[in-house]
């Protein structure tokens, strides 16, 4: 929801004289323990892939010299992913995609790719260097596609067109979706990117849409994710925390993944199951 | 003995030996307006007897009966003395009496009031009043006379965020204030997010704040009671006042129906930001890519009509309707956003003799929000309400000078609208919705009496009986209350007092900040009452007959105090109870120190408060650990200063300082890589235990200036106030602020961090405003 944009937007307004009302201040915030985050997305026909980082206190030394991914990147760990009664080891080894896709970086990778059967579940298991466990959980879900892309033209002003995009849901079951979209290219920032489940919907057809804010040869990349109740709850906590940091009317969060283990991990580790489909606006 | 025999015995006993006494009532009432004067104080000279007005300006007292002429003296602030004398006959004295301002008589001949020598005697205590004269004259951001920030400067009251209205008394949560205007519950008493009150000063003639040993005819909030009470109209004469100023103007029209009988008062206020920003918006309409400003604007409207019935009736209809606007409309978007109060009172004053006097009220309250915003094809609608309907009967009775009982009780039938969230197109293929409706029925039954056992001691006890009924849940509490004064001299008393108070409905707030979509929710069998229990001792000592010195110390033990859990969802929720959590708290004060000053030129106070504020045993909150919640000020120190050069000329200054509020800052970052289609996150923030940083500390010094002159046919002011005179940078909210590098890799722009800085946002820079009061 777009409130407190606006409230933010009013109580600029109510600083009318809004200069030098911002200043950089030295503060000293608690100590904070170091922990290991996980990021882990299983695409089916990927390879298992796996980052597995660090954090820092927040005004630690940023370290952006060469040691950087040694002291970033986490080396050294067990990491196994097992499915189907198989265990597959991933190596500690960087892997990157590159543009043109969007670049991604990953330091475990497999040497199988996910299959792409829904309803397995996959277990995470890794174990530091120092004898500490992490491990995890998930399950690869059905794959819920874009039923109908819809560009419509405003009727006022003829050379503005939105989008509209539907997908129908499986009523008989909660579902969480993560629906981003994004102009032009899938680095850009995306123009959506949000969460929705279909706990209070009546029906199941489900609508997402733009404004009047796009042109003839716009080219439209909407992604819709279907995603379990973990990365739902995981991305939402990842929004709260970003907001809460800027906008003093939102509650902020602690990030709530659902990686567990002596380690003391903090981080996401789910199947990533999409539709995606890429429109050139023309009339 | 039978129950026959024994009842007339009891009743003689306790009505007194009325053929051996006389007892003497009336109303006290202002002479120019005819407005009841609430808390004035009527003595028999040289007899140390003597009482206090009520509510509605009714008094009456006894004296022993004899041949020898008795002086009566009437006192009130800011107005002259009044003396009568009466013989004392034995039976009922009706005498209504009415005082006259002290502005309307001359400097030499006024004879003050001593209210501080009253507050000295009184059992009462943590209490604090406000005189709409100290509002209108103190410094005000923008200019807006506020009587919520006024309130914030007492001693053991603090405010939200800088410029907000947002009231903690004594550590208790913005949702644990009971503040009522002519009774009616207002629930959301914010206009612009919380930088005004809803409370036009025009329309108000006398509030007062409990902060702890709360009468017992109050009940449903733990831990203040904002009592506001509208002026009723002038019945003598038609007044015009009204004043313009920096971003609203106000208007208030009053007079006789009937004179002596009967009057009426209407008063608005209206915001006029909205009329320049849409002038802006259609000078610039044909300019390409131009972004229209939103239009904001609040108003309020207060009515009122009186109507005196006959000797011993009266009948007061009061109603409250305020609104804040905002629209924004483009090709896309047709947002409204709008929300307020609307309150209705009936009271029929009756008096059923000289030592009993009842109130019967009516109220309604209303408080709901609205958000809309349609999209060709498809609308979004969400809202939450809540709406009291309430009944009440009030007793004043008093045997003799020894007792005044109050007794009385309360049903209010409460409806509440949760977050009532459609999302859908029109042509309903896509449909979602969510929300949940409550109904409550709130009860109260209380008696108390204040007894002056001796000369030297005070008490009042009383008990309130509260119950409340939701579905299956239903609770019943008894909620004692209690406080002693002892006069260990004429001019020094010490006090004590014990108060526990339930809370039947809850806000649900997302933040420490006050937002129009804060949710009120009831006691359900999953959420029960909160409950405060307050203890209070303290002493007040009157200097010269001038500086009433008062310091309290106190506890607060609060339970089932309702709180989010991390990460909590409050729209498009219908399980919201899943999203809360339970704990306790606590909050103590060795020091709450009052110095006060209400006569001669130099007038106001020093108010100083040491104090700790904790919640904590929330299960999933800080491990259940106890913590600091937003509004803890460890050191609090406010000093109101008013100065009459002579009588056109007025200076006033507030310094504020408090220490830091607790904030909820990150303290770690990670890299956040996300998926493909999103942006990387090289610095993300991370949140750990709650609470854990302070800001800095809080100071403010504001300045006024009034001018006042009179002409034969009106009264008229500027005030010019000087918000922030210091120009000190306060904080609103620090944040987190990493800067970044981009780097092209292969088309793509990666952002690396290079620096991570705080940033301390603050809002208000030193804002000189004019406004221009009149009275015609």
């Amino acid at each position: 929801m777009n409130t407190s944009k606006y409230l933010l937007g009013i109580l600029a307004l109510a600083a009318f004289a809004a200069c030098d009302l911002e200043k950089e201040v030295e503060i000293d915030l608690p100590l904070y323990d170091n922990r290991p985050i996980v990021e882990c997305y299983l695409e089916p026909g990927k390879p298992f892939r796996l980052l597995l980082t660090r954090s820092y206190g927040y005004f630690d030394d940023l370290g952006l010299d060469s040691t950087y991914f040694d002291n970033t990147l986490l080396s050294g760990a067990t990491v196994t992913i097992a499915y189907n009664g198989q265990v597959d080891t991933l190596l500690g080894q960087l892997s990157f995609d590159l543009p043109p896709l969007p670049i991604r970086l990953y330091n475990y990778t497999g040497k199988n790719t996910v299959p792409v059967t829904p309803g397995v579940e996959y277990t995470l298991g890794i174990t530091m260097p120092d004898g500490a466990t992490i491990s995890g959980k998930t399950v690869m879900l059905p794959f819920v596609p874009i039923d109908s892309i819809l560009v419509q033209w405003n009727e006022g002003l003829d050379t503005m067109a939105r989008v509209l995009t539907y997908i129908t849901d499986d009523q008989t079951q909660t579902n969480f979706y993560r629906r981003m979209i994004n102009y032009s290219t899938l680095d850009s920032v995306p123009r959506q990117n949000f969460l929705v489940t279909d706990r209070i919907a009546t029906s199941p057809i489900f609508a997402f849409g733009t404004g009047y804010q796009l042109m003839e040869g716009d080219t439209v990349i909407n992604t819709m994710f279907h995603i379990t109740k973990d990365y739902y709850d995981f991305y939402e906590s990842i929004l709260r925390a970003v907001a809460g940091n800027r906008n003093p009317f939102a509650q902020p969060s602690p990030i709530i993944g659902n990686v567990t283990g002596s380690a003391n991990p903090l981080g996401i580790f789910t199947c990533l199951v999409y539709d995606r489909d890429t429109t050139i606006i023309m009339r | 003995m039978k129950k026959s025999t024994l009842f007339p015995f009891f009743l003689l006993l306790v009505l007194g030996l009325s053929a051996q006494t006389a007892t003497i009532s009336g109303r006290l009432t202002d002479a120019k307006t005819g407005e009841n004067l609430i808390g004035a104080t009527v003595e028999a000279v040289g007899l140390q007897k003597g009482n206090v007005s009520n509510e509605y300006g009714f008094y009456s007292f006894t004296l022993p009966s004899g041949s020898d002429s008795v002086v009566l003296r009437f006192n009130y602030l800011g107005y002259q003395s009044a003396f009568r004398t009466i013989l004392p006959a034995p039976g009922n004295t009706a005498l209504n009496v009415a005082l006259l301002p002290e502005d309307a008589v001359l400097e030499e001949v006024v004879i003050r009031a001593n209210v501080l020598e009253d507050k000295v005697k009184s059992t009462e205590m943590s209490v604090a009043t406000l005189t709409m004269r100290e509002a209108k004259a103190l410094p005000a951001l923008f200019g807006e006379v506020d009587i919520i920030k006024i309130i914030q400067l007492k001693p053991g009251v603090t405010g939200g965020t800088e410029g907000s209205t947002g009231i903690f008394v004594r550590g208790g949560g913005r949702d644990q204030n009971l503040i009522v205007l002519d009774e009616a519950i207002v629930y959301n008493p914010d206009h612009l997010f919380g930088f005004f009150s809803t409370f036009n000063s025009d329309a108000v003639k006398d509030v007062k704040l409990f902060k702890g040993g709360f009468p017992s005819q109050y009940g449903g909030r733990l831990s203040s009671v904002i009592d506001v009470r509208m002026k009723e109209g002038n019945n003598q004469e038609y007044d015009v006042t009204g004043g313009i100023g920096l971003i609203s103007s106000r208007l208030t029209i009053e007079g006789p129906i009937q004179r002596d009988k009967s009057s009426f008062l209407i008063s608005g206020r209206r915001t006029y930001a909205d009329l320049i920003t849409r002038a802006i918006n259609k000078a610039n309409e044909k300019t390409p890519d131009y972004n229209p400003i939103p239009d904001y604007y609040f108003y309020d409207l207060n009515t009122k009509v009186n109507f005196t019935l006959g000797e011993h009736d009266r009948l007061y209809l009061s109603g409250y309707f305020g609104r804040d606007v905002f629209t924004f409309q483009n090709e896309s978007f047709n947002f409204l956003f709008d929300w307020g109060n609307a309150t209705g009172t009936a009271r029929w004053n009756h008096v059923f003799g000289p030592k009993l006097f009842s109130n019967t009220t009516f109220t309604f309250s209303d408080y709901q929000y609205r958000i809309r915003n349609v999209l060709e094809g498809f609308s979004f609608n969400l809202g939450s309400n809540i709406r009291d309907a309430n009944v009440k009967v009030d007793f004043y009775y008093q045997p003799n000078n020894e007792h005044t009982v109050r007794f009385g009780g309360n049903a209010t039938y409460h409806q509440f609208t949760v977050a009532r969230l459609q999302f859908g197109s029109d042509d309903g293929r896509v449909n979602f919705q969510s929300g949940q409706d409550f109904t409550g029925m709130e009860y109260g039954l209380y008696v108390a009496d204040e007894w002056a056992a001796t000369h030297r001691l005070k008490f009042n006890f009383g008990a309130r009986m509260s119950a409340w009924k939701n579905g299956p849940a239903f609770y019943a509490n008894v909620e004692p209350r209690a406080s002693a004064n002892y006069s260990l001299a004429e001019n020094w008393s010490v006090k004590a007092s014990y108060a526990r108070m339930n809370q039947y409905v809850h806000l649900l707030a997302s933040s420490g900040l006050s937002l129009p979509t804060d949710i009120w929710y009831p006691s359900t069998e999953g959420v029960k009452p909160e409950t405060s229990d307050q203890i209070a001792v303290g002493t007040s000592y009157l200097f010269d007959k001038k500086w009433l010195i008062t310091w309290e110390s106190w506890y607060k033990w609060l339970q089932n105090q309702v709180d989010f859990i991390d990460g909590a969802e409050l729209f498009g929720n219908n399980e919201l109870e899943r999203e809360l959590t339970i704990g306790r708290g606590y909050a103590f004060s060795p020091l709450e120190l009052e110095i006060e000053k209400r006569e001669g030129r130099l007038t106001g106070w020093i108010g100083y408060t040491l104090a700790w504020v904790r919640r904590g045993e929330f299960p999933v909150i800080n491990r259940g650990e106890y913590y600091a919640p937003p509004f803890d000020p460890r050191h609090n120190l406010n000093i109101v200063a008013m100065y009459d050069l002579n009588r056109r000329w007025q200076l006033t200054a507030t310094l504020s300082y408090k220490s830091g509020n607790a904030a909820w800052l990150p303290v770690g970052r990670l890299s956040f890589q996300d998926v493909a289609g999103s942006r990387l996150r090289p610095v993300l923030p991370i949140y750990g235990d709650r609470n854990t940083f302070r800001y800095p500390a809080y100071m403010r010094l504001d300045l006024g200036i009034v001018y006042r002159w009179k002409t034969r046919r009106s009264e008229q002011d500027l005030t010019l106030s000087i918000y922030n005179a210091l120009d000190r940078r306060n904080t609103f909210f620090i944040y987190l602020d990493p800067e970044f590098e981009q780097t092209n890799v292969g088309g793509q722009i990666i952002e690396t961090p290079v620096r991570i800085a705080a940033k301390q946002v603050s809002l208000f820079p030193i804002l000189p405003s004019i406004t221009w009061n009149f009275k015609f």
